[in-house]
């Protein structure tokens, strides 16, 4: 599968996917740190994919998103934003409603924190 | 004013050890993006002159997602994202109403 549609396949199946800088038990930026806080604090099953391995990782996500920065969040296949937005929907209640509203009550129960990585082609 | 002198992207420097110049140009091309904010500045966070936190307040972002809302800023600070003069951004974005 091309790099493209395994970074299209986890943005529209994952429920909550989180491209970050490194991954949960090793975080590599503070903004992505910032995003990740913030979503476990909302209690969001975060599926997380390191974009540092390969530069084409992130220059395919940014085309693919229209987004130029890292972090980038997306809930069931919308891009919520980056660090600065999660972290404000996260102090305003607003992005726990928005995971409900997606992913219906209980979102958090289902399943753990995971990572998934990308195969470069 | 600078009117009439835009032909140079004045103070722009690769790399930017300078982080007054490199404040003063994202400030300016954030001003002719959004010449009807009621609050605009930017911030040199770390004095490099590469880290910037950016706050707008405008009428244009009512009704927009905070994602749209950014966007407008990230399209406004396209040229600086893209060559490295920002390596990173903080936005802070509001309507006016």
């Amino acid at each position: 599968m091309s790099l493209r549609d395994q970074i299209s396949e986890i943005i529209e199946t994952e429920p909550v996917a989180l491209f970050m800088k490194g991954t949960p038990s090793f975080v590599a930026c503070g903004n992505s740190q910032r995003a990740l806080t913030a979503l476990r604090t909302a209690g969001a099953p975060v599926t997380a994919v390191d974009i540092l391995p390969d530069p084409r990782f992130r220059q395919e996500l940014s085309a693919l998103s229209g987004w130029p920065t890292i972090p980038q969040v997306f809930v069931k296949g919308e891009l919520v934003g980056g660090a600065d937005i999660v972290e404000e929907l996260a102090a305003t209640g607003e992005l726990e409603r928005k995971l409900t509203d997606a992913l219906g009550e209980g979102f958090g129960d289902a399943r753990e924190e995971r990572v998934i990585a990308l195969a470069a082609a | 004013m600078d009117a009439g002198h835009t032909t140079e992207p004045r103070g722009i420097e690769i790399g930017g050890y300078d982080g007054d110049v490199a404040t003063e140009s994202l400030q300016k091309l954030l001003n002719e993006a959004f010449p009807d904010a009621t609050e605009l500045f930017v911030v040199d966070r770390t004095g490099g002159g590469d880290h910037f936190q950016v706050t707008v307040t405008s009428p244009r972002f009512e009704g927009l997602s905070l994602v749209d809302q950014h966007r407008l800023v990230y399209d406004a600070l396209a040229a600086p994202l893209s060559d490295g003069t920002i390596h990173e951004l903080r936005i802070k974005t509001k309507g006016t109403a």
